[in-house]
């Protein structure tokens, strides 16, 4: 126990592990915030970069990056409409309309406490109930990971805006784009027209940058001499009654984020989703509308995608399986060094687990200090004029696309959507639910055909498991649930059953 | 949220675009494998295609039944496409068709020379300053610390780097 | 006078590209991996380049180039010049492309400047399975076809060409359930999305000695001193020892057209540094065999691995063309 004690705070006491931490996680926040660098992409470069180093070195900074750079997608998501990273597309959804109306630092200040407190659940989880939580995630099928990604999907009737139809549509757009490129289970091309640029598929990061920044940056020219909007800068650090009206949102969007961050198919980027789509569902009465600067918005997301980190961290450390992408090529650094990753990893070598456990825990503590050091200089960023702002993002965007895979044709990509999605805002289509289908795509696509392959084809023996295995049973239950409560024969039940209770 | 009444100007025909579009990929998904399998590589996207063509088809029906706009050519150039965006995506085009000739550096330097003078009509004096700071930022960030080979074009970067490198080395 | 300038500029980059073979390398290289990071091939090519960049003083600049099951990376590498100073970090993927209608390049494009190791097929299977090793799975399958679920990862990948050899080879009919990797694959066996699969060695063995999964038998000629117990498949059914031994491999290669002077010099480079001792530790435990060999060696490696694995997918009716159109022999 002793043992535990001491190797949880090595890199606390160490000075040289310490400065590690502290800089990888203030290089992952910023990291996280350009579109185009992504952390799977810093903690390979560092692979090589690190390689005569001691492990532990190694580890705190890949350790700091990760948690640095989950949060740090939010600040361009709040700021430019540009999420640095897929895992903070629902921050956006929120956190720009705050920005827009000057309050650009107290989404910052929200979603780096929220981050935070994310962070430190998932930590939790992983220090007190790593064994447990892995033995329940591997017993996901290819059935309840296809039953995930409907519950996702359903997202989009709250993406949606003003018509259903459009949001429905441009859902089922992202699906298919999701689909272009040569298919990893028959090796059949689809949709490439011959193109071996077209058989990679189309980025999701390249596709979300497009949609999300170069569109709004065109669509702002409209009336480009409007002075831009004066940012409040007073109240950054969120109030404490604040901080206790979230908090049981914060504690469940937490709990998403875990568990979808452990799961090995999914990540911080669904995890953030899921929960907005949470938020949404269980908040009465929002101050401010969904999708016009909730707070509730943003609380959801980053709480969750930081709680996915931990999360992540524990199919890792206990089996030697990837939570995600990150954590894959964490696993590989280990074997560098010399490790062997795998379940008995947590036996052999339980000072790893511990150190691991403390060093993400001294990140979260410098999260949260970078993260609410700096806000005034970062919320000016949006206060410079427009005729050199707008370039600037068109220029990070280009390199952030080229970045992605070193291919122009991202670029291409990149550059088509921002057009689409310029036009598709301007006749009332909403943007999201096109970023929240490729997202979903692969995990619904693949894991619907490995299903059905494992049921030999047969639709009613796959009815019939989904029914007969308890989590899939579950994952249903709150399908149906969920859609019937967004039906108005639902509302109508409630009004009937309590009158009082019932609103509009 | 705001639904408005009023068509704007350009909408049934970029929602017909969409439906046209949507009835090209259903017929493209069609392709891959027609009705085969449930678990064949077109199943999904000719699912998500016929999701595509009828949600397309009612918001073009909708759009349809919706008053008409006004306003002609100008109304469409004044609400769709301003001059300013016009200018600006004919920039965004010619950098990235000369991004891979002309290189990284110049031709991010020449766009953004171009479109901060075009939008901001500033002194030439802070627009050249503004390029040259950001794209030495972009510059070093990408390229020297996380190795993204950016296009070179024609400004031999690796062997101006590989010099600087062993005057560095040599002057130690 | 514009124009006298590009041209000055030209001028110089011509200068530039075109210096004598004899200075190579002068600058620095790119390394392009045809998979992604964390990936086996990812981590094989960054762990034996730094012991390469020692002996050519200058770094390599590795990139993740990924799609097209390789393809993208092939193709881009075929693109540039042939001055040593693009390399291709790869898997075996390439020799399939042609049969599998998805490039025409392969390894005969390319020279072998070192073919690093080889990977050493397994069968395990979800620890619940009611057969213990390769006969009695056999023996299994035979008495249910079709019921039995294996963990695959897509046509052209190493379970799917081992699953073409056990039912080209004998009455084996399964139902082959794709993942994205085995890694993936075998988290689901885990699960018990599947009964069995053929994995390599080193992404099973840690899940065999703890106990997760257990291992069947070693799709080689002998057994693996990482896993002793475990028969080889020859032992029941020496049917396979014409196949065999086969599996997936690692290596870095240079277009053929690049002078040899370049050749011999990065050649040496990678020689000396696949012997480091670190990454043939690095090997060891992960339960690859070294090869480390170049040039003709490699090349006759490189053709027998076709001809066998070409022919393997074509009579399984995994591949979409005759190996026979590309001139690849019968084995």
């Amino acid at each position: 126990m002793m043992d535990a004690l001491s190797y949880l705070f090595a890199s606390w006491l160490q000075p040289e592990l310490l400065a590690l931490t502290a800089v990888g996680t203030a290089a992952g926040i910023y990291i996280g915030a350009i579109p185009g660098l992504s952390v799977t992409m810093a903690v390979s470069i560092l692979i090589s970069f690190t390689f005569g180093w001691e492990v532990n070195h190694a580890l705190a900074l890949m350790n700091g990056i990760f948690m640095g750079g989950v949060y740090g997608g939010s600040r361009t998501a709040i700021l430019l409409n540009i999420p640095g990273a897929p895992a903070a597309i629902a921050t956006a959804l929120d956190g720009y309309p705050m920005a827009r109306k000057g309050e650009a630092g107290n989404a910052i200040g929200l979603s780096t406490v929220m981050s935070f407190f994310g962070g430190f659940v998932g930590i939790i989880v992983l220090a007190a109930g790593a064994p447990v939580v892995s033995e329940f995630a591997i017993l996901f099928q290819p059935r309840d990971y296809m039953l995930l990604a409907v519950m996702g999907i359903l997202l989009v009737g709250s993406l949606s805006g003003e018509s259903l139809a459009k949001g429905i549509f441009a859902g089922a757009l992202g699906m298919l784009l999701g689909t272009v490129g040569l298919d990893p289970m028959t090796a059949e091309q689809r949709f490439t027209f011959g193109s071996v640029e077209l058989m990679n598929g189309i980025s999701a990061v390249a596709l979300m940058i497009g949609l999300f920044g170069v569109s709004e940056a065109l669509l702002q020219l409209h009336n480009l001499h409007l002075a831009a909007v004066k940012q409040k800068v007073d109240k950054i650090i969120p109030s404490f009654s604040d901080l206790k009206k979230y908090l049981p949102l914060s504690l469940q969007t937490s709990a998403i984020g875990v568990i979808i961050g452990a799961l090995p198919g999914t990540g911080g980027d669904i995890a953030a989703l899921m929960a907005y789509d949470h938020a949404k569902r269980v908040t009465k009465d929002p101050e401010v509308p969904f999708g016009q600067g909730a707070k509730e918005g943003l609380v959801a997301p980053e709480s969750a995608n930081n709680a996915a980190v931990g999360g992540a961290y524990i199919p890792m450390l206990t089996l030697g399986i990837p939570g995600d992408a990150v954590t894959a090529v964490i696993i590989g650094a280990l074997f560098i060094h010399g490790l062997n990753p795998g379940p008995l990893l947590l036996i052999e070598k339980p000072d790893m687990f511990w150190f691991t456990v403390g060093n993400l825990t001294l990140a979260n503590i410098f999260l949260l200090i970078f993260g609410l050091t700096g806000i005034r200089i970062f919320t000016k960023i949006i206060e410079c004029p427009k005729g050199v702002l707008f370039p600037l993002i068109l220029l990070l965007s280009v390199v952030g696309a080229y970045s992605i895979n070193n291919s122009l044709s991202d670029v291409w990509w990149m550059l088509g959507f921002g057009v689409l999605g310029y036009f598709m805002k301007l006749y009332g289509y909403q943007v999201g639910p096109v970023v929240l289908g490729i997202i979903l795509s692969r995990l619904m696509d693949d894991n619907w055909r490995r299903a059905i392959i494992s049921e030999q084809e047969s639709l009613p023996a796959f009815f019939y498991g989904m029914i007969t295995s308890p989590l899939s049973a579950v994952l249903f239950l709150a399908i149906v649930l969920i859609l019937l409560s967004q039906t108005p024969v639902w509302k109508a039940i409630k009004m009937h059953a309590s009158p009082r209770l019932g609103r509009g | 949220m705001e639904t408005h009444t009023n068509r704007r100007p350009g909408e049934i025909a970029f929602n017909a675009a969409l439906f046209g579009f949507s009835l090209f990929m259903f017929w493209q998904a069609y392709q891959i494998s027609g009705f085969s399998a449930l678990s064949s590589a077109g199943a999904f996207p000719m699912a998500m295609s016929a999701i595509m063509l009828i949600a397309s088809a009612v918001v073009l029906f909708r759009s349809l039944r919706l008053a008409s706009p006004g306003g002609g050519w100008s109304g469409f150039r004044s609400e769709v496409l301003p001059p300013a965006v016009l200018v600006f995506s004919l920039f965004i085009l010619a950098y990235s068709i000369t991004l891979k000739s002309l290189g990284f550096l110049l031709a991010s330097f020449l766009f953004l020379l171009a479109s901060i003078w075009y939008l901001e009509r500033g002194p030439i004096g802070r627009t050249l300053l503004l390029a040259i700071a950001s794209i030495t930022g972009v510059y070093v960030i990408f390229r020297l610390v996380f190795q993204v080979v950016l296009p070179e074009g024609i400004i031999p970067e690796r062997a101006i780097l590989a010099a600087l490198g062993d005057f560095f080395a040599g002057s130690k | 006078m514009l124009g006298k300038l590009m041209g000055a500029v030209a001028a110089l980059a011509l200068f530039v590209g075109s210096a004598s073979a004899a200075d190579y390398p002068e600058q620095d290289i790119q390394g392009i991996i045809q998979w992604g990071a964390g990936g086996s091939t990812d981590l094989v090519m960054r762990s034996v380049a730094p012991h390469a960049e020692k002996v050519l003083g200058r770094s390599i600049v590795m990139i993740n180039k990924t799609g097209g099951v390789g393809a993208i990376a092939t193709q881009f590498v075929a693109s540039q010049p042939s001055d040593g100073y693009t390399l291709l970090m790869s898997a075996e993927n390439p020799q399939l492309y042609k049969v599998m209608g998805l490039s025409n390049l392969d390894y005969a494009d390319f020279y072998p400047v070192n073919v690093l190791a080889r990977g050493v097929p397994v069968l395990v299977a979800n620890n619940d399975a009611p057969f213990n090793t390769i006969k009695e799975l056999v023996e299994y399958v035979q008495a249910n076809p079709g019921k039995v679920k294996m963990g695959s990862t897509g046509p052209g990948g190493l379970p799917s060409v081992v699953g073409g050899m056990l039912s080209t080879q004998l009455d084996f009919k399964v139902t082959a359930v794709p993942f994205d990797g085995d890694g993936p694959a075998l988290t689901a066996m885990q699960g018990g999305a599947v009964d069995f699969m053929p994995a390599v060695l080193g992404a099973a063995a840690e899940h065999v000695k703890a106990g997760r999964i257990k291992i069947l038998g070693v799709f080689d000629l002998e057994a693996s001193p990482v896993l002793p117990d475990a028969k080889p498949i020859v032992a029941d059914y020496p049917e396979f020892k014409k196949l065999l031994p086969w599996g997936p491999f690692f290596g870095v290669f240079v277009k053929r057209d690049t002078p040899d002077e370049i050749k011999a010099k990065l050649v040496e480079a990678f020689k000396t540094g696949a012997e480091a001792p670190e990454f043939q530790k690095l090997l060891d435990d992960r339960g690859y065999v070294s090869l480390n060999i170049s040039g003709d060696e490699a090349d006759a490696f490189l053709k027998k691995w076709q001809s066998t694995t070409a022919w393997v997918v074509y009579d399984a009716g995994i591949a979409k063309k005759s190996p026979e159109e590309f001139g690849i022999a019968k084995p």
